[in-house]
């Protein structure tokens, strides 16, 4: 189930001298944040291309800075984050960019942009000074308001959107930037339970058509539900990964979030379930 | 590639294969507009007046074939004056949009948070207290750099929180005007012009080195503003974007605020503090393109006809000459202010 496609081989694989080279991304002896208490230390993760990786984990255990350095946003302590096989920061960040996106997660939208000339500012990776279009673009774009179902309301402002349209509006820049990896920071916080559903199926879907998705969510039933893999952090470190189905226990959420609970099967999907237990007096 | 009919591509200005920029044609009808208004601006400050030329004079004292008493109204008198008046608004206009799109707030602008009057403070004691020593210019520029980083430092914040960027400026400024007023009473206590050109801002009999001054500037910035335009609108976005986007986040803005402080202090040595242009200019410019991003091009026009138009009304109103355009922008500009902070305080942004 993890292994989708090209696989991620390659544990110590160079890139050097024809061999294949590895696919996808992988953080090694990653430390960051400053001071002598760093938010993530010393942490090794992988990302094999095609897969909906989901992080999660209680606040403050480093999963959105995980997530900023994996996107070259934030600059390792000491580690690296290997993009194909490549240390990002060695990268021209233009090249990195055009491999994979990060949606943050209080983006500002300037004053007065349409849903369309944002969708459009995620093309900025492909362009250069003297290039500001390429012939990609419309198709880039137009593919991309397809998808977040935006297209009627191409033109319409941003500041005037529902906040599920507007989240959609971000997901469409960040699609428009035509990347094969996509990078999702609580993409659906602020939003009601429609509009997360109506979220997650659509990164369940670009999944589906080819991308690598990875997302930092709150909620363990959606984390369950949609990813094919889910990685667990607590206090910086990554506790437990990899498929929902083997990861998500009652002995894990007692652990990392030290909340008594039964874990059952969604009686939809089969996924894993958490129902906390209430609590005695 | 599919070849489905490609969705409406934009307008494009193509050179061969290697430009290919979007046109778009709200800005670059409101840009024919404003260059046209500001020929209009220029031809009426050379013509109205008791020393006008007359319009249908204009053309032949422009090739340098007028008599001596026109020549001297538009090589001496009012052509530097216009020149100075045009490439100063400009860079104002320029200066305040890059400082409002760091600062993502129309009010961070920097004739606002004190820039523009460091500069001053820093012009008035080169050219008074050490004449000859040091060039205006630098003073201005060394006034404006201390002001900025003055200000991002007492707010704790650096250039981050609109609303203590305002409190440090304005005090910033207060602090910077009393010095500049203080060196102007114990130099030349006897000449209020020298207050006004330090202190307000004046066009008042400007040589063509101040134009040359401040047109090298502005024509230096010219390409810097190329590259920034585009990091800048992705920065207004949140810096986390902006550099997932691609771009250096951190680079741009201190690109942004050094090009702001050295369009800024180049003004105030040419023209001294003239308030609100910066302000006024790239709001305006925004209203009109419609375009999210600095529009910096658009600000530079609106700056420039702007200051003209002041300094056409402040030449031919009934007090004279003698009235600094600096006055006359800030009595405009104050009006506009008042409004900003009432709009920004309602929104909760202060």
């Amino acid at each position: 189930m993890i292994e989708k496609g090209r696989s991620s081989v390659a544990e110590g694989a160079t890139a050097a001298g024809g061999a294949p080279r590895e696919r996808g991304l992988r953080a090694e002896r990653l430390t960051l944040g400053y001071g002598a208490d760093p938010v993530v230390r010393d942490l090794d993760v992988e990302v094999p291309e095609g897969g909906f990786t989901v992080v999660v984990g209680p606040n403050g255990c480093g999963k959105s800075t995980l997530l900023k350095a994996l996107g070259r946003v934030v600059k390792p302590v000491s580690g690296r984050v290997l993009l194909h096989g490549r240390d990002v920061r060695a990268q021209r960040a233009r090249a990195v960019a055009r491999e994979l996106a990060l949606l943050p997660q209080s983006p500002i939208a300037p004053e007065g942009i349409t849903v369309r000339a944002l969708a459009a500012r995620g093309r900025y990776p492909h362009h250069t000074l003297l290039r500001q279009w390429t012939p990609e673009d419309e198709e880039a774009i137009g593919r991309a308001l397809e998808l977040t179902a935006l297209t009627d309301l191409a033109d319409a402002q941003v500041g005037a959107l529902s906040g599920g349209q507007r989240q959609r509006a971000w997901v469409a820049m960040v699609l428009a930037q035509d990347t094969g990896i996509v990078l999702l920071d609580e993409p659906t916080t602020f939003l009601d339970i429609a509009h997360q559903y109506e979220l997650l199926e659509l990164f369940a879907d670009l999944h589906r058509r080819g991308r690598t998705v990875v997302a930092v969510l709150h909620d363990l039933a959606q984390a369950a539900r949609f990813a094919t893999r889910l990685v667990v952090m607590s206090a910086g470190r990554v506790v437990a990964d990899g498929p929902p189905g083997e990861v998500l226990t009652a002995g894990l959420v007692l652990d990392v979030f030290g909340l008594p609970c039964d874990v059952v099967p969604d009686p939809r999907t089969g996924t894993p379930l958490v129902i906390p237990h209430e609590r005695r007096r | 590639m599919r070849t489905a009919p490609a969705r409406s591509a934009p307008p494009l200005l193509r050179l061969g294969s290697a430009v290919a920029l979007p046109l778009r044609p709200r800005p670059l009808l409101w840009a024919l507009l404003l260059l046209a208004g500001l020929l209009a601006a220029a031809a009426s400050t050379l013509v109205l007046g008791r020393l006008g030329i007359p319009l249908a004079d204009l053309p032949t004292a422009l090739t340098g074939g007028a008599e001596p008493t026109q020549d001297f109204v538009l090589r001496r008198l009012r052509g530097p004056r216009l020149a100075v008046a045009a490439g100063t608004g400009a860079a104002l206009g320029v200066a305040g949009a890059l400082f409002q799109s760091v600062t993502r707030n129309p009010l961070g602008s920097p004739d606002v948070i004190g820039l523009g009057a460091g500069a001053g403070a820093g012009a008035a004691v080169v050219a008074l207290v050490l004449p000859g020593v040091v060039p205006v210019p630098l003073g201005a520029l060394l006034g404006a750099s201390a002001a900025v980083l003055v200000v991002a430092g007492v707010t704790g914040t650096g250039l981050r929180h609109p609303g203590r960027l305002i409190v440090a400026g304005i005090g910033v400024a207060a602090m910077a005007s009393a010095f500049t007023q203080f060196v102007v009473s114990v130099v030349a206590r006897d000449r209020a012009s020298v207050l006004h050109a330090y202190v307000n801002g004046s066009l008042g009999a400007r040589s063509w080195d101040h134009a040359l001054t401040i047109w090298l500037v502005v024509a230096l910035a010219v390409p810097f503003l190329v590259a920034l335009a585009g990091p800048i609108a992705l920065s207004e976005m949140g810096d986390e974007l902006a550099e997932s986007l691609g771009s250096r986040a951190g680079r741009t803005r201190t690109a942004a605020v050094v090009l702001s402080v050295v369009l800024s202090a180049a003004a105030v040595s040419v023209a001294g503090p003239i308030a609100f242009v910066s302000l006024t200019a790239p709001q305006i410019a925004r209203r009109l393109s419609r375009v999210p991003g600095p529009n910096l091009a658009l600000s530079a026009l609106v700056g420039a006809l702007l200051l003209v138009l002041a300094d056409l009304a402040v030449q031919q109103s009934p007090l004279g000459d003698g009235l600094p355009v600096g006055i006359f922008t800030m009595a405009l500009g104050g009006v506009y202010l008042g409004f900003l902070l009432v709009r920004e305080w309602r929104r909760g942004v202060l």
